[in-house]
């Protein structure tokens, strides 16, 4: 028995998925005699996966919603043991769609930009594929087995492509340190999962995650049990997404892999952990996800403010990369720390904003690296006049970091700052993100700009080249497009992750509600100030009518 | 943006004609600027001629909604992005304030386009230039007919990415790509505090909405308390960034190394303006103690410029610090209660301001791209219209009778007289040094021998450069008594008078109406005309260094603030940087990641120590294992 009894169709869901690790069997196939193949088919075959995505993005509203909010939901069969609860299956909500798109946006582009590797090239594009389908898979994923098993499956490629194709003197090094840092922060969250899956009793236990929803909302999991799972899924989805103080395997990781691997793994990749924190961490662990809000905010700032103080120091422009989007989650982490609707909606577009930027930032540090050898800052200077197109988009690029409006991330960041100032208790932790935001980006994103493009000309890129002809520009030109397109347009996607957003927090005991619902005369608290017996005074309420009114102080 | 809602709000008239003009005005600029960046970089031409049209079609399209509409009050809203019932609304916003900022805005920006034709020519950005001016002007239009705070903060960090741009548009000269950043970045430390005040207005006040808060605001204050002066206080951190008032000024000055129609039209009439601009919009925000504070940041800083000034020898610095000077004034006057004197002052120097740097452009083409006033000299006669309109832009500036400066500077002295003697005083005191150091400029620039191989071969500039500074000559000159008063007058405090219907009567009104500041007002022209007269007319270097050398020193060297900012802000953000770097490579990548590295190391090591290959060591461990196994399950 179980929601699943009839076989459900391949949709263009369940296609997106499996296009990319079914052309990735190909590409192992393509002979040697024909080394331009494995190129152009990853190419196609990730052409095809954007279409996919955009037909899911596109028809997500009018697609009908199952029982528990999913849409176009497929299995897809003969993957999984259903004898031991495990069933592939996919299916897209509010939450996951526009990552989807993110996704399939960034692999495409990476794919393009993989220019550089010349050797070995059937390998790395296999390895690619198999990177993409695999994040892809575990963002559609509704099955807990697959959700974890994608996602290492996107994970180990980066191992080999780093430790094969990657640059600077000690690859090798940086490869093992990072992948065994990345593995070890998978395992503990792994735990954490496990135990999850084993406070469900026998008879009901199973490995899909909307049948797990329903019943840890309907059974709330005890205080206790909560306090101890929570903080394995919190530092090992964490180190995954670079959470201070784990956050130290990125810059050097960053900085030494090859261009292509380097956008998959900052755009996508890295949203796992923060995806996995939204859809398991909060909603099927309330009261511990409400206690440990503000260690997540303190350690956002960390993010914030001391890997934007660390990026002002980097003289090596991956590094400098790298250190940014380790900056970036962290507004992440504050929208996730505020708790409300706006946080969590701020927190999904920084996400998907964020994938884009990093894609193109790391897609224009690999052009550099490849015509001048270096990305040693201080070497280069005056690139805009050699260099036209890419010292724009680097410009369009860095201005975006710093949360200027008109890019997404701006629309994702004063979300997350409007969320967060409405709990009292995260307002000092606002201003710093505020701060981190506003100044500090500015000052490493625009010296930067300053070194390499502005100036007289430096020692490097005497002889570099433009990013010349439609062929080399569309995968930058489509990144910013959509950076441009949702900074414009951002209900787009706000549209569809807010009504998730706002139902994820409406179960939570929390005290700070989704606007517009209805308060009913009783005055808001905060858990800790409940139980400290003295209630707070909350600065105001909105009314389902975009009134106010004051919140009565006691 | 979904869900178009149309609808006239306002406090007086119902649906406004023409409503559709509003949108076309605000994005023809952008689409300007778009289809250039995208398809006529490489043509120079086309590109001018797309920008100027835009400017110009924006022009005629705001006075043909004026003209329909009058000075009327509405405005159209569009939902924007929407989180449960907060909705961030795209609004435009009509009403006598912004209509008349709107045909300022696109009157002046529109000269100043046609002007950048013979000053850019043969530049190799040519094209880029047009394209970011074009940004700008889109920029600009949205901050005056912004609806909403958030909707100001997006415009207001806009415009300062499109002065970025345009400062830095010769950006292979380190000296302008560096005012570039710096003028970002110091806007940017102001945008801090103006970021957290919407955050805070948005917590207590529920709405960012300019029309809601100005009717809910008033009764929410004696509840707010200390909160109230608070927001606005933050409020005012952006106007400080913008519109460069002390601590924030030391980007204007640097940003003088864009080119100078750049400096016209963005650094002193519209974009550093927009401070002020925002100042009278949510005038209704501020609270007593926060307008002390306002007043006072405004009068320091029209000293200090003005001080500075009085030293510069680069013509366009000596223009920057001016402004810098004049925008204290405005800032001193919405302080003081004057926001319509504040305004009124901001429309007037909007056209003496941008004639007096066309004018500065018109020299420096002339001289090769010469700016140091000392290698100038003997213009006058060369250079005739260049001479006569700069003269009528600096008499205006200093505040001579009947010219427009005249009127809206005894505007706010008489604010300052019925208000706070002490800035009266500070204001008549700036009022002479203005003068005064105006006139040092048009006797050395323009007067006396030729002091320099260029200056003795100087050509009037092309007719294309010149009729904009007629035309801003003539506007300089009447702008006092067309009727500007009268609408500022009838939506914001600090203008009074009857306004006569006769010309002699309104041109007579200040001395009627407040006669101690008018005749200060003159008095303070003379004074500064006199010592400048007697300083530099017909000298060949600059006396006052001689005289009174450590007094020279400071005002030169800008009264070391710069180097301050360099030692503080700078040092502090380097500081924690390094710090941070040590942290990173010593405690978490060396300590840390180390510690894990050599413990697994250990732990192998040890465990290897098992694998010895001696069958006797086997054979002991065996037996030691298998009798802790018994003792487990049997004993303990």
């Amino acid at each position: 028995m179980g929601p699943w009894s009839e076989k459900e169709a391949m949709t263009a869901l369940g296609w997106m998925v499996l296009v990319p690790l079914l052309m990735a069997v190909a590409v192992l196939c393509v002979p040697q005699s024909a080394p331009r193949a494995p190129r152009l088919l990853t190419l196609t075959a990730l052409g095809a996966t954007l279409l996919l995505a955009l037909r899911v993005f596109v028809g997500f509203e009018s697609a009908p919603a199952d029982a528990d909010g999913y849409r176009m939901v497929t299995e897809i069969p003969g993957l999984g043991a259903p004898a031991l609860g495990i069933r592939c299956r996919l299916g897209v909500d509010g939450l996951n769609v526009g990552l989807l798109l993110m996704g399939a946006l960034v692999g495409l582009a990476a794919a393009a930009c993989a220019r550089e590797v010349q050797t070995r090239t059937k390998e790395f594009y296999f390895l690619l594929l198999l990177m993409v389908g695999g994040i892809l898979g575990a963002f559609a994923s509704l099955d807990l087995f697959f959700f974890y098993f994608f996602h290492e499956l996107a994970l180990v490629p980066t191992f080999l492509m780093i430790g094969l194709w990657g640059r600077g003197t000690d690859q090798a090094a940086v490869a093992y340190q990072m992948t065994l840092y990345l593995t070890a922060g998978a395992l503990v969250a792994l735990i954490g999962l496990i135990a999850l899956y084993l406070q469900v009793p026998p008879e009901l236990r199973t490995f899909d995650m909307p049948t797990l929803s329903r019943y840890f909302r309907e059974h709330p999991l005890p205080p206790e049990v909560q306090g101890w799972i929570y903080p394995l899924l919190l530092f090992g989805f964490g180190v995954l997404v670079s959470l201070w103080p784990l956050h130290s395997w990125a810059p050097p990781g960053y900085a030494a892999a090859p261009t292509a691997t380097a956008m998959v793994h900052a755009g996508v990749l890295k949203k796992f952990g923060l995806y996995g924190l939204l859809r398991v961490g909060q909603p099927w662990l309330p009261e511990a996800a409400a206690d440990w809000a503000w260690v997540v905010a303190w350690l956002a700032l960390g993010n914030l403010l001391y890997a934007g103080w660390a990026a002002m120091q980097q003289r090596d422009l991956g590094r400098l990369l790298g250190y940014a989007s380790v900056a970036h989650m962290g507004f992440v982490f504050l929208g996730l720390a505020a708790g409300n609707a706006m946080g969590m909606t701020g927190a999904v577009v920084v996400m998907v904003a964020h994938g884009l930027l990093a894609a193109v930032s790391f897609a224009l540090a690999g052009h550099l690296y490849q015509q001048t050898g270096t990305l040693e800052m201080g070497q280069m200077g005056g690139l805009a006049r050699r260099m036209p197109f890419l010292g724009a988009a680097l410009t369009m690029a860095a201005l975006a970091g710093c949360g200027l409006p008109g890019f997404a991330n701006f629309i994702g960041e004063v979300t997350v700052f409007l969320g967060a100032w409405q709990v009292p208790e995260l307002r000092v932790v606002t201003v710093g993100g505020l701060w981190a935001a506003l100044v500090v980006g500015a000052i490493y994103m625009l010296r930067a700009v300053r070194a390499i493009l502005h100036g007289p000309p430096g020692i490097a890129g005497a002889s570099g080249r433009d990013i010349e002809g439609g062929w080399e520009r569309w995968p930058h030109a489509m990144l910013l497009a959509g950076l441009l397109f949702l900074g414009w347009l951002p209900q787009v996607l706000v549209g569809k992750v807010e009504p998730v957003a706002a139902r994820m927090v409406q179960r939570e005991p929390t005290g700070v509600l989704a606007p517009g619902l209805e308060v009913e005369g009783k005055a808001l608290t905060f858990p800790a100030a409940a139980a400290e017996g003295r209630l707070r005074e909350v600065d105001s309420v909105w009314t389902g009518d975009g009134g106010i009114r004051q919140g009565p102080g006691m | 943006m979904a869900g178009g809602v149309v609808h006239g709000l306002g406090k007086r008239d119902g649906a406004m004609k023409f409503e559709g003009l509003l949108w076309w005005i605000l994005f023809l600029p952008l689409g300007a600027a778009v289809w250039i960046t995208l398809r006529t970089l490489k043509n120079p031409g086309r590109s001018a001629a797309l920008s100027i049209g835009a400017a110009l079609a924006s022009f005629v399209l705001a006075v043909i909604f004026w003209a329909a509409n009058g000075w009327t009050t509405g405005q159209v809203s569009v939902s924007w992005w929407r989180i449960g019932s907060w909705t961030a609304s795209f609004d435009l916003r009509v009403d006598p304030l912004s209509l008349l900022m709107l045909l300022v805005v696109t009157g002046v920006g529109s000269v100043i386009h046609i002007y950048s034709v013979g000053y850019m020519r043969g530049d190799p950005g040519y094209a880029r230039y047009f394209a970011c001016l074009s940004l700008f002007l889109f920029s600009m239009l949205g901050i005056v007919l912004a609806g909403n705070f958030l909707q100001m903060f997006v415009f207001w960090e806009l415009v300062g990415v499109s002065s970025y741009l345009l400062i830095g548009h010769w950006f292979e000269r380190p000296a302008a790509a560096d005012a570039a950043k710096k003028a970002f970045l110091t806007n940017r430390l102001g945008d801090l505090g103006f970021l957290a005040g919407i955050l805070v207005l948005q917590g207590v006040a529920g709405t960012l909405d300019f029309g809601r808060l100005e009717e809910t605001w008033p009764e929410q204050v004696s509840a707010l308390g200390a909160t109230a002066t608070v927001v606005g206080l933050l409020i005012f951190c952006g106007v400080v960034g913008k519109s460069a008032q002390f601590p924030l000024h030391v980007w204007l000055p640097d940003a003088m190394e864009g080119p100078t129609p750049v400096s016209a039209l963005i650094h002193a009439a519209t974009m550093v303006a927009a401070g002020v601009y925002l100042l009278c919009r949510v005038f209704f925000l501020f609270t007593p103690e926060a307008l002390m504070v306002v007043a006072w940041t405004g009068g320091l800083t029209a000293l200090l410029a003005a001080s500075i000034a009085v030293q510069q020898n680069d013509i366009k610095r000596v223009l920057a610090y001016s402004t810098l000077s004049q925008l204290g004034y405005m800032v001193m006057g919405v302080g003081l209660g004057g926001p319509a004197a504040a305004m009124f002052h901001l429309v007037t120097h909007a056209f003496f301001k941008a004639l007096l740097f066309l004018g500065a452009g018109s020299v420096i083409c002339a001289l090769h791209h010469e700016q140091n006033i000392w290698r100038m000299g003997g213009l006058w006669r060369r250079m005739p219209v260049t001479f006569w309109t700069f003269l009528v832009g600096t008499l205006a500036l200093a505040g001579a009778w009947p010219l427009s400066g005249f009127f809206s500077k005894d505007a706010l002295l008489a604010v300052a007289w019925g208000r706070s003697l002490p800035l009266f005083v500070l204001g008549v005191g700036v009022a002479v040094l203005t003068s005064f150091y105006m006139f040092r400029l048009v006797w050395v620039a323009f007067g006396g021998p030729a002091r320099s191989e260029a200056a003795a071969h100087a050509a009037e500039s092309p007719q294309g450069m010149l009729w904009p500074l007629r035309l801003l000559g003539v506007l300089s000159v009447v702008a006092g008594v067309i009727g500007i008063q009268p609408v500022l007058q009838a939506i914001l405090p600090g203008l009074e008078g009857s306004h006569a219907a006769s010309w002699w009567g309104r041109l007579m009104e200040p001395f009627h109406h407040a006669p101690v500041p008018a005749a200060a007002g003159l008095a303070a022209l003379l004074i500064g005309v006199g010592l400048a007269w007697k300083g530099y007319a017909g000298g060949a270097e600059d006396p006052v260094p001689n005289r009174w050398p450590v007094l020279g020193r400071w005002l030169r060297d800008r009264f070391y603030l710069d180097e301050l900012y360099e030692g503080t802000v700078i040092w502090f953000h380097d500081a924690w940087a390094r710090v941070v770097a040590g942290v990173e490579r010593w405690v978490l990548n060396g300590f840390c990641l180390g510690l894990v590295r050599g413990g697994t190391d250990l732990l192998g090591q040890s465990l290897r120590l098992l694998q010895s290959g001696n069958l006797q060591t086997y054979a002991l461990v065996f037996v030691v294992g298998l009798a802790l196994l018994l003792w487990w399950t049997l004993g303990g």
